[in-house]
C-alpha cells in the first residue's frame, strides 16, 4: 500500500502515526504540506531518516518548490506528477489525510 | 492609535489563512491602525525565500511581506523557537525581522491588546 500524507508534520500527528503504522518497505508520499517532512534540521528530521531505513519516501517537486524548501532529506526521492501517477497505477492507496 | 497583533499560525498554501492574514494586515495598515505580526509555528513558513507556487496555480506569498512597511506595517516578529524546531533561521527569510520568545509573544499580544489569528 502507498501511504500519502498531506498535512504539515508539527502542527499534526499525521506522519508520526503513518510511519508507526505503515509495514515495513510499504511507500510513504508526502504532498501538499506533508513535504515539510522532508525538510532536514527539523525537531523530526531524526524521526524520518529512521523511517528511511524502513520505507521509500517520496516528496512532491511542485510542492517542495512552492514552499521554498531546500535543504531535503538525503534519500527522500523528488517526484513530479508522472511520478505521482506511477506510483498510484502500482499501488493501492492509504489516504493519510 | 488603534493596536492589533495578527497571529499567523499557518503554513502558506495549504489552507487560505496565510493569504488571508496578509490582506487583513494591509487593510489595518491603510487604516493607520498600529499592526504587528507574529510569525509562530508553522507560520514562519510564510516568510521562506524562494517560495515558487506557480506549479499548484497560486501567487508566492513570502514575497508580499517585505513590502507591507509601504502600508504603514512595521513590526515584524518571529517566534524563535517555532524557527528553530523547523530546522530554519533568519538567513531563510525573505526579510529582517525581531526574534522573539516565548514571553516575548505573550508580552507582545498584551501590548497590543486586540489579536487576529490566522
Amino acid at each position: 500500500m502507498l501511504y500519502t500524507v498531506n498535512k504539515s508534520p508539527l502542527t499534526t500527528t499525521n506522519l508520526e502515526t503513518c510511519l508507526a503504522i505503515a509495514p515495513d518497505s510499504e511507500p510513504i508520499l508526502l504532498y501538499e504540506d506533508g513535504v515539510y517532512g522532508a525538510m532536514d534540521g527539523g525537531r523530526l528530521s531524526k524521526r524520518i531518516k529512521e523511517a528511511l531505513e524502513r520505507h521509500p519516501i517520496y516528496a512532491l517537486q511542485a510542492d517542495l518548490e512552492a514552499r521554498g524548501i531546500q535543504r531535503i532529506i538525503e534519500g527522500i526521492q523528488v517526484i513530479d506528477y508522472d511520478g505521482f501517477v506511477g506510483l498510484v497505477e502500482e499501488h493501492n492507496v492509504v489516504p493519510w489525510i | 492609535m488603534k493596536k492589533v497583533a495578527i497571529l499567523m499560525r499557518k503554513a502558506p498554501y495549504g489552507s487560505v489563512y496565510t493569504a488571508e492574514g496578509f490582506r487583513s494586515v494591509m487593510g489595518i495598515g491603510i487604516f493607520e491602525m498600529d499592526a504587528a505580526l507574529a510569525f509562530v509555528e508553522d507560520g514562519v513558513y510564510a516568510l521562506a525565500k524562494d517560495q515558487n507556487p506557480e506549479q499548484l496555480d497560486m501567487q508566492p506569498l513570502g514575497e508580499g511581506f517585505p513590502m507591507l512597511p509601504e502600508f504603514g506595517v512595521n513590526g515584524f516578529y518571529v517566534h524563535q523557537p517555532s524557527l528553530e524546531e523547523r530546522g530554519l533561521s533568519v538567513d531563510d527569510l525573505v526579510m529582517e525581522v525581531q526574534l522573539i520568545d516565548n514571553a516575548g509573544l505573550a508580552k507582545l499580544l498584551a501590548e497590543y491588546g486586540t489579536v487576529l489569528t490566522f
